[in-house]
């Protein structure tokens, strides 16, 4: 065959590319130190199937978390300046997958809603019901800032409900890096989209090798979020080069050897968790457990029309006070 | 809105749906994790209203559905029972409503808890608190009696009960001789009781003969299912059977083969035959207006009983003595051949043609009716069928005759027996007759004497006190007029086809479905108190169906009707014990 090689990326166009690569990679080669040689020498690194014999655990735990903006305000202040600001609803919730017994149960789930400004004069919206309080927000506090803003409560909200639904022997998989949830045990970050390119050319020449049911050797990130990370390929039809990879990450605390267990552990894991192109717009990276969670989650977050409109009588009702 | 779930009148079981429309007559109830609810419960829902006392909505769950909350494909059924797709399972039930207390008919509240109807409140949902007297029809599926509003049955407010379903599973005869029971046994006619009759016509098997033998099968758990309706599980105490005379019997023994004991022939002499003028009975289409020959058929009748004298059983006609129904036959015929006597007979302008169609019917009714219509036996003997001074339940047995003779049989004993209720001009003492085969009888198209006595029944019945226990596999083809007369509706197991026919409109869409699978002794009955039709199973016969079964026979069925009338009685004597009888 001449000539580059053709294939359609699995996700929706609308979610982006699993992959958010630049020609030959992920995009910016990441300045994080990476150190290759945990599991085996960099020179040596191939490709790692899973270790006969591991079963996976009994009881699997997803984590995610959805948010929406329910509306965009602006704050009139006394001194005529405006500040912007979201009333955003997420919610977190966990999935309990009870591989022994087959099922999967929402063992927990919750919701928030924040009114998120920098206006130093802002108060908590109740409309009916519902409670937006209010999150200030630092600095200038720019409209395009202020979605990522809702992120931390979120994370917050996240370690409170999978908190809740610990039990001995499980498996914690996170959606997303694990930043502030190091500390949990027994935890794995699940990154779909790769941003970051760590591994040199040679070393992702591995990565992109890999067959499906297939991980990476573990390397470490020196990043400040940095930790025990691999690759890891999902159940996929022959594709592109990088399609259902995903990256894995566990606390940098752990031993060398602890990282590599849970490495092997995620190998047998995650695969038959892998969800099918036709049913999910980010298939294969989108786990089936958590589409599941997030169509329960915004479920819960309650219609957004409703929530809308609720939002503008309340906050017009605040006006006419005026 | 919690805490009305302590407090309700029953157990709470979920709560209204807002995914569906609640309306007045139907809603949906999301049903709690860890309850359920079957087709049938009856379950009350509460309304809350301003400034005016709270409704009650009570219904019966008509529909069930489950279905996987969260699953967008079918294939996610795997994927759930495999573990890795969260999905919750929720249950719904729609709820036809039954009674709306007081009668503002708001929908209920989406959100609002439903209970379980127990106790009153299932009573009042099913309306059995408003009725005066109530004839138990058997458990619903919650295992609690249902109940038959006896207005709707003895004529105060409404009469006649049409049963349909599928021969053999249906239990149709069944359930018509366990509403019997249970009208004289349950005590709600109160001392009607003792004087009301029921007439039943066996028309398949000898099914029917054993009414007063106790079933040598019943069993304790039966026992208590009659019981548990207020009923001792029993026989039929007072019955009497009747059979047509054996083919070519001189003697007149009934024609039965599995009862040997307590039945009696029934029969009708030449002179009653032509006296009563009963001619008309003997053809299936008598009253067809489109038929030439039927004004013959009413001439030659009238001329019968003009001219026909009584002797010594038989008739004489014309100084001929006739001894047989087959001779009557001949002497008409002779006398409609002969050009002399032709216009006495039939009339002037009647064609050749039409007189010889007569004949060739009257000629082909010889074999069938013959021993039916007689002129050998003592006019004496008692032989005709009287339900006022036979027992409480007489027993007409048909299942030997040929379908002329069976239509002979019912036409007129149905007619002698209506005509003498319309006589009495009383309803009371109230009479049951049941009658299998409907359709047969009154068929929707065409016309005939024996539909017409039907007719009557069920127009002009509920007045007189003749209450008919219609039976059929397809109401559809039963006479409109019948079955729309009838206050009481009963559906066993239905034909597919026969389902979908308007006649079960009452049915609503979910019964009509079961109703195609209902299992025998499985009912839906619907009466005009309760808007949805309820579904029960009546409990095991405890009289014997089939020789099979038949235990002890009662004593005085060893008695036959000669040897109970007694022969050494002085005429007059019965007037009172106290007199001196000479």
């Amino acid at each position: 065959m001449t000539g580059p090689r053709l294939f359609v990326d699995a996700w929706d166009p609308s979610y982006g590319a699993s992959f958010e690569a630049a020609p030959g990679g992920p995009a910016a080669p990441s300045s994080a130190q990476v150190d290759a040689d945990v599991e085996l020498p960099a020179v040596d690194w191939r490709a790692i199937g899973p270790r006969p014999g591991l079963r996976a655990p009994d009881v699997v735990l997803l984590v995610d978390g959805v948010r929406r903006i329910d509306a965009s305000v602006w704050t009139a202040e006394d001194d005529g300046a405006s500040y912007p600001g979201v009333a955003a609803s997420y919610a977190a919730g966990v999935v309990r997958c009870d591989l022994e017994r087959g099922a999967a149960e929402l063992a927990g789930a919750k919701v928030g809603r924040g009114l998120f400004t920098a206006s130093p004069s802002a108060e908590e919206v109740i409309c009916g019901r519902v409670r937006y309080p209010v999150h200030r927000v630092g600095g200038a506090g720019e409209l395009s800032k202020l979605p990522t803003a809702v992120q931390a409560p979120l994370t917050a909200l996240e370690v409170e409900v999978s908190d809740a639904a610990r039990t001995d022997g499980d498996l914690l998989v996170v959606d997303g890096p694990l930043r502030a949830r190091r500390q949990l045990p027994r935890t794995l970050g699940y990154i779909k989209t790769q941003h970051s390119q760590y591994l040199d050319a040679r070393l992702t020449a591995v990565v992109t090798g890999l067959r499906p049911g297939e991980r990476s050797p573990v390397f470490r990130l020196g990043t400040a979020w940095g930790g025990w990370s691999w690759y890891l390929r999902l159940p996929v039809a022959a594709g592109a080069p990088w399609a259902g990879i995903v990256r894995l990450e566990c606390s940098a605390e752990l031993p060398p050897q602890e990282a590599i267990a849970l490495a092997d552990l995620s190998l047998v894991t995650l695969p038959r968790f892998a969800s099918s192109p036709y049913k999910d717009p980010r298939a294969p990276q989108n786990l089936v457990p958590i589409a599941g969670l997030e169509r329960r989650l915004r479920a819960l977050l309650g219609d957004a029309r409703l929530l809308h409109r609720a939002l503008t009588v309340a906050t017009r009702g605040r006006g006419a006070r005026r | 809105m919690t805490d009305d779930l302590l407090d309700g009148p029953g157990e709470a079981v979920g709560r209204v749906l807002g995914t569906a429309d609640a309306t007045p007559l139907t809603f949906w109830t999301a049903v709690s994790p860890g309850s359920y609810l079957q087709l049938d419960d009856v379950v009350v829902t509460r309304r809350e209203l301003p400034d005016r006392e709270p409704v009650t909505i009570a219904g019966v769950v008509t529909q069930v559905r489950a279905r996987h909350e969260g699953a967008q494909f079918d294939s996610d059924v795997f994927a759930i029972a495999d573990g890795t797709l969260p999905a919750q399972v929720q249950e719904a039930a729609e709820v036809t409503t039954t009674r709306v207390d007081p009668e503002l008919y708001v929908p209920p509240t989406p959100g609002a808890a439903v209970f379980r109807a127990e106790g009153d409140a299932r009573a009042r949902a099913l309306h059995f608190d408003r009725m005066e007297r109530r004839i138990p029809m058997g458990m619903g599926r919650d295992g609690v009696p249902v109940y038959l509003n006896a207005d709707f049955l003895d004529g105060t407010r409404g009469a006649h009960v049409s049963i349909s379903g599928i021969s053999g599973v249906a239990t149709k005869t069944s359930f018509a001789t366990f509403l019997l029971y249970s009208v004289f046994r349950s005590g709600v006619l109160g001392g009607d009781a003792v004087n009301a009759k029921a007439l039943i016509f066996n028309v398949k098997g000898e099914d029917l003969l054993f009414l007063d033998h106790p079933n040598a099968r019943l069993d304790d758990p039966t026992r208590a299912a009659y019981a548990k309706l207020g009923l001792d599980a029993g026989a039929f105490p007072d019955v009497r059977v009747y059979a047509p005379p054996r083919v070519g019997d001189s003697s007149g023994t009934p024609d039965v083969s599995s009862r040997l004991t307590g039945v009696d022939s029934f029969y009708w002499t030449l002179s009653e035959f032509c006296a009563d003028r009963l001619l008309p009975y003997v053809f299936a289409d008598a009253d067809d207006e489109r038929q030439q020959y039927t004004m013959v058929v009413h001439s030659v009748a009238a001329h019968l009983a003009r001219y026909a004298q009584p002797a010594d059983g038989g008739v004489s006609i014309d100084g001929v003595r006739l001894g047989s129904y087959a001779d009557l036959v001949d002497h008409v015929v002779e006398q409609l051949n002969d050009d002399e006597t032709r216009g006495d007979w039939a009339g002037g302008a009647v064609g050749l043609g039409t007189v010889n169609a007569f004949a060739r019917r009257l000629i082909g009714s010889k074999k069938d009716l013959g021993r039916l219509i007689r002129g050998d036996l003592a006019t004496r003997r008692p032989h005709s069928i009287n339900t006022a001074e036979s027992a409480q339940v007489t027993v007409v047995d048909l299942h030997n005759l040929p379908d002329r003779a069976q239509r002979f049989v019912v036409g007129v004993t149905l007619k002698s027996e209506f005509e003498r209720k319309e006589k009495a001009g009383t309803a009371k003492p109230l009479l049951f007759v049941v009658l299998d085969e409907l359709n047969k009888y009154a068929p929707r198209e065409g016309s005939s004497p024996i539909k017409e006595v039907l007719l009557d029944i069920a127009e002009r019945g509920r007045s007189l006190g003749v209450i008919l226990v219609g039976a059929q596999q397809t109401a559809s083809e039963v006479e409109r007029r019948i079955v729309t007369n009838s206050a009481i509706r009963v559906v066993g197991r239905l034909d597919p086809a026969e389902a979908s026919r308007p006649e079960y409109g009452f049915l609503p869409p979910a019964q009509r479905q079961r109703a195609l699978l209902a299992k025998p002794g499985t009912m839906f009955v619907n009466q005009p108190d309760i808007p949805v039709p309820l579904c029960l199973e009546f409990p095991f016969p405890a009289w014997a169906t089939r020789v099979s079964e038949a235990g002890r026979p009662p004593s005085q069925t060893l008695r036959s009707i000669t040897q109970s009338a007694d022969p050494f009685a002085v005429v007059g004597s019965g007037s009172s014990d106290d007199d001196i009888p000479f």
